[in-house]
């Protein structure tokens, strides 16, 4: 069935509308006789007329002489001006600076800012490297955030083990957010949990960095979490990446980060996510709170939900990576004139402070990383099979990125030997020769911690077989 | 611009609303389905001010529905391309703003904002002019200039510029 509902006009105002449309259209100041034909340049034809209508009236008056050079001055400039417009972004379709109608669809969306905004990669070159300048007097840099695991952990309601039932007499309140860390979100059926030391560090990490939330959850999600970490929108303001909004799918990508890749670090728990920038992430440990994020990731012990407690907040993931933060954030804007770098092949020399815009922050946390291990030579013993090629396995790559360097044979100058198994012949040289012995994961805590670790707290055992 | 004109459409009524109220039933169904939609060529109905009349209703074979021409007036707003309006800020960013007058989403890119007003970011970002004497926020009301206009169902686009003379800024929020 159809329904005739399509709405008649009186044919007397569909005149005076057309007569209204032509009339303001060529009523505006700017109007010249090529403007129809050419209205992309609307606004600088606007603004080169009024120009040029003054000199012509001031010269007149004044310098009758030189009248015709300065109107023929103008007129070219004029007509250099009437370049054909760029279209360096739309917004519902329209080109944001000639008003045109563009279909450009190789443009960037930039939904999460306001819906039916697109700017093309010159013009986000353009806001990017204006806004550095800007970033850079106030000694800001840009920090892109991951919520989930890294800033709060969250649970479905119907995920909930019977341990965590208690939980929910302990929620606070939603009326006043700025001050609980346990909310029950009944909407979207959450309960979600802010990593503790989350307040401190957001309010800290605004003094130096311009901050972004980018989540691979919902904008929906996404928007309330930012509510619960921010309920005066002091730090994130509109700048809230959500899943929707990236342009590669299961990525995550600093296209539509409206800021330099040389100044950008990235918090997130999950490496694969930023392949195109793993340069520019810390990696952030895991923070399970609840128990079916802990299943989630096939760890089969107690949450800290199940066990009551939570993470330490002085002295948690997120106090340590604050620090790290400050002294990165510190290096760059204070670094001394020259920084030595070395990326593996070549030493750099940076001049670093005459020109801000040239630092790196990729460089800086390479050199900051390179500072946890200094001193350390490490040999590794029954860590790898011994038909690989040890400096290409991941623990080797890490140790060296942490400073350590490493090596296959044992001699005076070692420091540390990775094992195992406290029954090898290098572990057994190490006891002898009071060389530390550790096992691997001294080398992941410190590649999360970015701090040399005490060696104590990771002992060898002995394996039984040998 | 609000226009305030007389228009037609065919309202079609279920047989349940026939009776002593069919009038009523007619007018506040045609309110409930005109007001807050957009049209490219009327723009958005604002209000329906009166009807003027309504013709003879003709059933419709198979459903029992009858449809009746009604000629209605209404007051709709269509902005225009050169057209000046008055909006108020409602986001600030580095691109620009956005502003809203009424149903229609205005956006000014910074290409459009005079060059010696610069953007300062903060929990209140703005655009600043350099003597700090001019300053765009949230919630500020502007004068701008339409250069671009798009309708759909139920909203409006616009593309607006505040660089020409008395464009800007009308009424600051944080002298009110």
């Amino acid at each position: 069935m159809s329904i005739a509902d399509s709405p008649l006009h009186s044919s007397s105002s569909d005149d005076f509308v057309g007569f209204l449309e032509s009339a303001l259209d060529s009523g505006s100041p700017g109007s010249s006789p090529d403007e129809e034909a050419d209205d992309d340049s609307d606004i600088e034809i606007d603004s080169n007329s009024a120009k040029r209508r003054k000199v012509e009236f001031g010269s007149t008056e004044e310098i009758p002489g030189s009248t015709s050079e300065v109107f023929v001055e103008e007129l070219s400039e004029a007509s250099t001006k009437e370049d054909i417009c760029t279209h360096p972004g739309s917004f519902g379709d329209m080109c944001i600076v000639c008003g045109q109608p563009v279909d450009d669809k190789s443009s960037v969306i930039f939904g999460y800012i306001h819906k039916g905004l697109r700017l093309n990669n010159d013009e986000i070159d353009r806001l990017r490297k204006t806004d550095i300048k800007k970033s850079l007097r106030h000694k800001k840099l840009y920090l892109v955030l991951d919520l989930d695991h890294t800033l709060l952990n969250s649970t479905h309601l119907n995920h909930m083990s019977a341990e965590e039932e208690y939980l929910h007499s302990q929620i606070d309140s939603l009326q006043d957010v700025s001050k609980g860390s346990l909310f029950r979100v009944d909407i979207m059926h959450m309960m979600t949990k802010l990593r503790p030391f989350v307040r401190t560090f957001l309010k800290e990490a605004s003094e130096m960095f311009e901050m972004y939330i980018y989540t691979m959850g919902e904008r929906a999600y996404a928007l309330e979490m930012a509510r619960l970490l921010d309920p005066r929108k002091e730090y994130f303001g509109d700048r809230v990446i959500s899943r929707d909004d990236g342009t590669q799918k299961h990525q995550k990508g600093l296209d539509i980060v409206l800021g330099q890749d040389n100044a950008v670090v990235i918090l997130d728990d999950t490496e694969n996510a930023w392949t195109k920038h793993k340069d520019n992430l810390i990696l952030m440990e895991r923070y399970h709170f609840f128990s079916s994020s802990c299943k989630q990731f096939g760890f089969r012990c107690k949450s800290l939900s199940e066990l009551r407690s939570d993470e330490s907040e002085p002295e948690g993931a997120l106090a340590t990576v604050l620090e790290v933060l400050k002294r990165v954030h510190n290096m760059f804007f204070h670094a001394s004139n020259t920084l030595c770098l070395y990326d593996g092949k070549k030493l750099h020399f940076l001049c670093l402070e005459d020109n801000l815009v040239e630092r790196d922050v990729r460089q800086v946390l390479k050199t900051v990383k390179k500072d946890v291990l200094k001193g350390c030579k490490i040999v590794f013993s029954h860590e790898f099979p011994s038909n690989v090629d040890a400096e290409n396995q991941p623990l080797w790559k890490m140790a060296e990125q942490l400073g350590a360097s490493c090596s296959t044979q044992v001699d005076p100058s070692v420091t540390h030997v990775v094992s195992g198994d406290a029954g090898t012949e290098k572990s057994k040289w190490a006891v002898k020769e009071k060389k530390f012995l550790v096992n691997k994961q001294w080398i992941e805590a410190a590649n999360y911690m970015w701090q040399k670790q005490a060696e104590e707290k990771f002992p060898v055992k002995q394996m039984k077989a040998t | 611009m609000f226009f305030h004109i007389v228009l037609e459409r065919n309202m079609q009524l279920h047989p349940r609303h026939f009776g002593r109220n069919l009038r009523e039933n007619l007018v506040s169904k045609l309110m409930k389905d005109v007001e807050g939609t957009c049209s490219g060529q009327h723009g958005f109905v604002v209000a329906i001010t009166g009807i003027e009349n309504i013709g003879k209703g003709m059933i419709r074979d198979g459903t029992g529905f009858v449809s009746f021409p009604m000629k209605y007036q209404c007051v709709v707003f269509r902005p225009f391309k050169g057209e000046i309006l008055e909006a108020v800020v409602t986001m600030v960013n580095k691109m620009g703003f956005f502003a809203e007058a009424g149903p229609v989403q205005i956006f000014v890119s910074n290409h459009l904002i005079p060059d010696d007003m610069e953007f300062q970011t903060g929990d209140m970002p703005n655009y600043t002019t350099s003597d700090g004497s001019v300053k765009i926020q949230k919630d500020s009301e502007v004068r701008l200039k339409i250069i671009g206009t798009r309708v759909d169902a139920t909203e409006i686009f616009c593309i607006g510029t505040i660089k020409d003379d008395f464009l800007g800024v009308i009424n600051d929020p944080t002298t009110a």
